[in-house]
């Protein structure tokens, strides 16, 4: 069987208002100064609603086979264990951090 | 839906695959395992950020004082509406709407030009200042001995998007082609789909690249 699922107008462009909206959200926030650790939370957990409406609406994983989500889930847990691993050696080298 | 017994309607399933559905499935589940590998690539870069923004916060406080975040949101904006006119291209393809398929990928293209056209102008300004990257900095408006290191990065990821997008005006441009030549119809649109994937991908890194290297406070 051939999953060829038309995502409606209403879908589409409603997500791209979702879109929008979580935009102007995003640039408003940066104006309003959230203390230090915060405020890359809010502007990181904010891009991640929004790569995810794009993922699931516009990429239509939320129609298709589970194992395109599987596919990117695991693309995301290889991204995080880099990151982990890296940083366990680069926040806590010996020499003074400024020579890098 | 596609049938295998009417052979004049899948002269496009490859014989290694069973059905139209199949091949499609197979092509998406590619393309997928090719973004994976994109997610990675740019992974790097993304740890790069994350390494020196951490060795230096203050740095990335003061360089992004320099970049431009009025137009690093229109150009948020502009990515997210051609995102949307490729996926209403890849509905025109399914309904068999093949005049809409063609505006769709011509606003699509459109768009992603604007997109460079802006960065073009982002670009060039900061070269008027002597920004450029690695050892060809030249800029002493940020007080920083490690500023050139910031827009090394800055540089780096937005050029390689920059790169993501120019090659997806080309392959918009195949699409155009192929469309003119009536190649695609409500049962075989496979390319325009997995262009469409490929699209969102780089509109997926830019919602990432711009608040972290434009939204700074």
């Amino acid at each position: 069987m051939s999953g060829h699922h038309i995502i409606s107008l209403k879908y589409l462009i409603g997500t791209a208002l979702a879109l929008l909206v979580l935009t102007i959200i995003t640039v408003a926030v940066a104006y309003i100064h959230i203390p230090a650790p915060f405020n890359i939370v809010v502007a990181i957990g904010l891009a991640t609603i929004k790569a995810t409406l794009v993922a699931a609406i516009f990429m239509g994983l939320i129609w298709d086979k589970k194992i395109n989500t599987m596919a990117l889930l695991f693309s995301m847990l290889f991204f995080v264990i880099f990151i982990a691993i890296t940083l366990l050696d680069t926040l806590y080298r010996e020499e003074p951090f400024w020579i890098y | 839906m596609a049938n295998s017994q009417t052979s004049h309607e899948n002269s496009h399933v490859a014989h290694h695959f069973v059905d139209s559905g199949q091949q499609f499935d197979s092509a998406k589940l590619g393309m997928w395992v090719f973004l994976v590998t994109e997610i990675l690539f740019f992974g790097g870069l993304f740890v790069a950020y994350i390494v020196y923004r951490a060795w230096h916060p203050e740095l990335f406080l003061m360089a992004a004082q320099e970049l431009d975040t009025m137009m690093g949101a229109v150009n948020t904006v502009v990515l997210i509406g051609s995102s949307l006119t490729m996926a209403l291209a890849i509905r025109a393809a399914q309904l068999n709407q093949q005049k809409n398929i063609v505006m769709y990928l011509l606003i699509t293209i459109g768009l992603a030009l604007t997109f460079m056209v802006i960065k073009y102008f982002e670009y060039t300004h900061k070269f008027d200042l002597g920004i450029y990257p690695g050892e060809y900095y030249t800029y002493d408006g940020i007080a920083h001995p490690k500023a050139a290191i910031f827009f090394s990065i800055y540089y780096m990821m937005t050029a390689l998007h920059g790169i993501h997008v120019i090659i997806g005006v080309g392959l918009m441009v195949y699409l155009l082609v192929k469309v003119r030549q009536n190649t695609y119809n409500a049962e075989y649109y496979t390319p325009i789909e997995i262009t469409g994937l490929y699209w969102h991908l780089v509109d997926i890194v830019w919602i990432f690249l711009f608040p972290l290297l434009y939204l700074i406070d």
